[in-house]
């Protein structure tokens, strides 16, 4: 552990020392190598949005550029004391930081083309606003012969364009090309990678993979994704103004370009090229196409041409680069992979402390209550005007034929759709307008119709993430500790699977699992949540007969622990294992009663059976 | 006032080249569920097949032979390049796009020099109308009639022909297009070449109005997608109302405070975005539940 990481730095280190040596021969230069240290950090930063989180950001020089444009102003503005190099890379980063945290919150519930368009509309917006304010940024000209780069540090005041001691290295040049500018642009890029390791492998690296191999999932288990996914934003943005203020710095000047939509482009090119997803691709991306463009565009004017084709060749033939982000899939619904703000969106302040609506405090006994509960889709009433009740330690079965609002309802009840009308109690209190990321934390679970999986990770480490949702939070920006040394989550994840009968099959990939398997999976993640209330769709639906049974038994006896409710087409089991049963017909409720009640009610018959009366059938 | 009626009219022109290709975008979205950052390069191949064949023959073989190009080439990266990306998400999508277009790019950099070039209008088109104090050029009005008509015929493609009825269809549930059988890979095909050869077609018939240069496609699909956006992706009357929007906004900004008349689009995008993420004419919500 200790001795990998200490390997990956040593190894880190001589790569960084050489690689100006090694630039040397191929026709580069001591500039170059400079150039591409601080843009490689730029790149990193870049990649832990694209190849991380999973999304495409089209605006990243508004993060470049604008923090390359702040140093340039810090270092113009305090002339007096002499520039500050501290300061203006501090300055310029925490800009960066905050500019990514007001655009990510805009940005952050789009996804694939709308977040790439929105974030090149908030650049060109940067753009504009760089170019117009003439008086700091010199507009379309940039800013040019900024002061020279004095780090103070300790008694020292250091001037980084001082050349290194000479030393003659052969074909490899001479040790004195470089000046310390390439040893500070070296450190910082050797610390961004140990940081970048570091932060993927961390429980906050894990849980932004498990968001974005499996988004519904993970905010059903209680992670709050948009919160990851700003925090990633952040992050990377951050990153890539601190890149750009170093490269102000060392060029002594900024172009307007570096706000510019080309620029944006640069970083899709130099990470997909060198590899999305992996900690180096970055670095060796932007190494190989800044090298091409500043050695081979003096020998051939197709230097773009060879660039594109590599970048197309990359994409098409070398998909492993790509692996992770292609390998991913979003939900069924294809529209979905772009707007995912259908969920409800009004977060309260404070949920757990707002009292029940008036008028509609439930009795002493109920868990879970709706009053009127409605879900219009345009001017189809999914469900409409549901009075639901439910007691603790219930089995309720809800079911009605194809089409009635079962799943809508469900939907409702965790939280995935928002109400359009009347609302609902949970324990006596409002919850009607709560995410579903805040009612799983409140104990509200559920497993899906379709199973819904990480399906490239264990059975256990399915349940271990939703273990770990609870255990920590919905949000938890811990970006250096891993998550394995948490006994409370191993504990929570052994529990869930062994209630499920799953413990067999632990270390096997949920993609890999029999269907019978998987549907069980989604129920022990659901249980790893630790829930007060378990919502079941369909959970035998699609199983062999011995698997429902036995699947059904495993429901009996989480029953006698939580309350449990389930939507289920298989009559035998609904009467078999319910306490009582509601049935749904065309979004409202037809009945409510004791197994026996209904199969005797000839309104659920009539239903059933399609406006036939019995009479009329026995004819 | 005359100031006023001009940008207005330079508005809808550069509108309706919007309309255009945002209208490919939404049909080969609608079939091919593809998200095409590719698809201001074929208006850029159209502008430059368009001016070599009006330079050499006649601006009217242009208008056939930039079209039939543009989807020749449509067909080709469909079949070698594309076809295995349809079924990834979007950001793949829109990685290999955006390639392409960058190739395209430096191809035509390559072939055809960096310099921007312009088609001189033969004599017999250079007339003008004139309407009150107003003058307008003649080519711009016939272009405006052109480019209705065209979309007037896509909309008959769209809304009677069943190659039309797979297109809607597949804006609403790609699934369910899927699996009304084989020949669906043929429709996609040729819905694509179609939605192509709009952009081609557009292409050519500007070059006497706008200059061209290898950048073109880039400085006109992105407004395109602004406009697909605003409008409402998969919608044809949204990307109609969209691209009229966006032209006059574009225009009369310029003519306000020329500096803005970029971001002002991307304001306008941005708004919709953040107020009503589906666009103005998109569809509210999706009925279909998990």
């Amino acid at each position: 552990m200790l001795a990998s990481d200490l390997r990956f730095t040593l190894l880190c280190t001589i790569g960084i020392a050489l690689f100006p040596f090694l630039l040397h021969p191929l026709g580069g230069y001591s500039t170059l190598a400079t150039q591409i240290a601080i843009v490689s950090i730029a790149s990193i930063g870049f990649n832990l949005l694209l190849g991380y989180a999973g999304t495409l950001s089209y605006g990243h020089a508004m993060f470049y550029g604008g923090g390359g444009y702040i140093a340039a102003i810090i270092m113009v503005r305090t002339m007096p004391q002499h520039s500050n190099t501290w300061l203006a890379l501090i300055g310029a980063t925490l800009v960066t930081t905050v500019l990514a945290i007001l655009i990510g919150a805009l940005t952050v519930r789009l996804y694939g083309i709308y977040f790439a368009l929105l974030t090149l509309a908030f650049a060109q917006m940067v753009y504009f606003i760089v170019e117009q304010a003439k008086d700091w940024t010199n507009g379309d000209d940039g800013m040019q012969s900024l002061p020279n780069a004095l780090l103070p540090l300790g008694p020292w005041n250091i001037d980084l364009t001082t050349p290194l001691p000479s030393l003659a290295l052969g074909p490899f040049g001479n040790l004195s090309e470089l000046r310390i500018w390439y040893v500070v642009a070296g450190i910082s890029l050797l610390l961004v990678l140990l940081f970048a390791r570091t932060l993927t492998r961390s429980q906050f690296g894990e849980v932004l993979g498990a968001i974005r191999e499996n988004e519904q999932r993970s905010t059903l288990i209680g992670f709050n994704a948009a919160g990851y996914r700003l925090a990633a934003f952040a992050i990377s943005g951050a990153l890539t103004g601190f890149a750009g203020a170093l490269r102000a710095l060392f060029d002594g000047s900024v172009p307007i370009d570096a706000v510019g939509i080309e620029r944006s482009g640069s970083f899709v090119i130099y990470t997909v090229v060198g590899g999305v997803s992996t900690l180096f691709g970055p670095v060796a991306g932007t190494a190989v196409i800044m090298f091409l463009e500043n050695v081979l565009s003096a020998k051939t004017p197709a230097w773009r041409l060879i660039e594109g084709l590599i970048f197309v060749g990359v994409i098409v033939f070398l998909p492993r680069g790509l692996s992770t982000v292609l390998k991913q899939q979003r939900d069924k619904n294809p529209r979905a992979i772009f707007v995912r703000s259908l969920r409800p969106s009004t977060e309260e302040p404070d949920p757990l402390l707002k009292p029940a609506a008036e008028g509609h405090r439930s009795g002493p006994m109920s868990i879970i209550e709706t009053f009127k509960l409605g879900k219009l889709f345009g001017h189809f009433a999914a469900v409409r005007d549901v009075d639901f009740r439910v007691d603790p330690g219930e089995l309720r079965a809800v079911i009605g034929p194809n089409g009635a609002g079962k799943t809508t309802f469900f939907n409702l009840l965790s939280g995935t759709i928002a109400p359009t009308t009347g609302t609902m109690n949970y324990k006596g209190r409002d919850v009607s307008r709560l995410s579903g990321t805040k009612r799983v934390h409140l104990g509200i679970a559920k497993a899906f119709q379709t199973a819904s999986l990480y399906s490239d990770q264990t059975v256990r480490q399915n349940c271990r993430l939703a273990a770990l949702a609870r255990v920590q939070g919905s949000f938890r920006l811990q970006v250096f500790r891993r998550s394995t040394r948490l006994d409370e989550v191993d504990a929570l994840a052994e529990r869930a699977m062994s209630r499920l009968d799953l413990s067999g099959v632990a270390d096997v990939r949920a993609g890999a699992l029999s269907h019978g398997d998987k549907k069980r999976l989604d129920i022990a993640i659901a249980l790893a949540t630790q829930p007060q209330i378990l919502l079941l769709d369909e959970p035998v639906a699609g199983m062999s007969k011995d698997e429902a049974r036995k699947t059904e038994a495993l429901i009996r006896k989480l029953s006698t622990e939580m309350t449990v409710l389930v939507i289920e087409h298989d009559m035998e089991m609904v009467m078999g294992i319910s306490d009582s049963i509601t049935v749904l017909h065309q979004g409202t409720v037809l009945a409510t009663g004791t197994p026996a009640d209904i199969q005797a009610n000839p309104r659920v018959q009539e239903a059933y059976l399609g406006g036939h009366s019995e009479a009329e059938l026995a004819h | 006032m005359e100031a006023l009626f001009q940008a207005m009219l330079g508005g809808l022109v550069h509108g309706l080249i919007y309309i255009a290709i945002a209208v490919g975008l939404t049909i080969i979205f609608g079939t091919l569920r593809l998200v095409n950052f590719a698809h201001g390069a074929f208006y850029a191949i159209g502008a430059y097949v368009g001016l070599v064949i009006a330079q050499r023959i006649g601006l009217g073989w242009a208008f056939i032979a930039a079209p039939i190009a543009v989807a020749l080439f449509a067909v080709l990266l469909d079949r070698f390049v594309l076809r295995s990306f349809y079924d990834k998400e979007a950001t793949s999508q829109l990685l290999v796009t955006f390639g392409i277009a960058l190739v395209v790019e430096e191809s035509l950099r390559l072939i055809f020099g960096a310099t921007t070039q312009q088609y001189k209008m033969p004599l017999a088109l250079q007339g003008s109308f004139t309407l009150g104090p107003i003058e307008y050029p003649a080519y711009r009005l016939l272009f405006a009639g052109g480019v209705i008509v065209m979309l007037a015929l896509v909309w008959l493609f769209i809304e009677k022909t069943n190659y039309g009825l797979i297109v809607r269809a597949g804006v609403r549930d790609r699934v369910m297009v899927q699996l009304l059988g084989g020949n669906i890979r043929q429709a996609s095909t040729i819905v694509f070449a179609l939605g192509a050869a709009i952009a081609g077609l557009v292409g050519a018939a500007a070059t006497p109005i706008y200059s061209i240069d290898p950048a073109t496609g880039f400085a006109f699909l992105v407004p395109s997608f602004v406009v697909v956006v605003v409008g409402g992706l998969g919608s044809f009357w949204g990307a109609i109302l969209g691209g009229l929007l966006i032209g006059e906004l574009q225009s009369l900004t310029n003519l306000a405070y020329a500096p803005a008349s970029d971001v002002v689009i991307y304001l306008c995008m941005a708004l919709v975005l953040l107020f009503r993420p589906q666009g103005l004419l998109g569809e509210s919500e999706v009925i279909r539940q998990s």
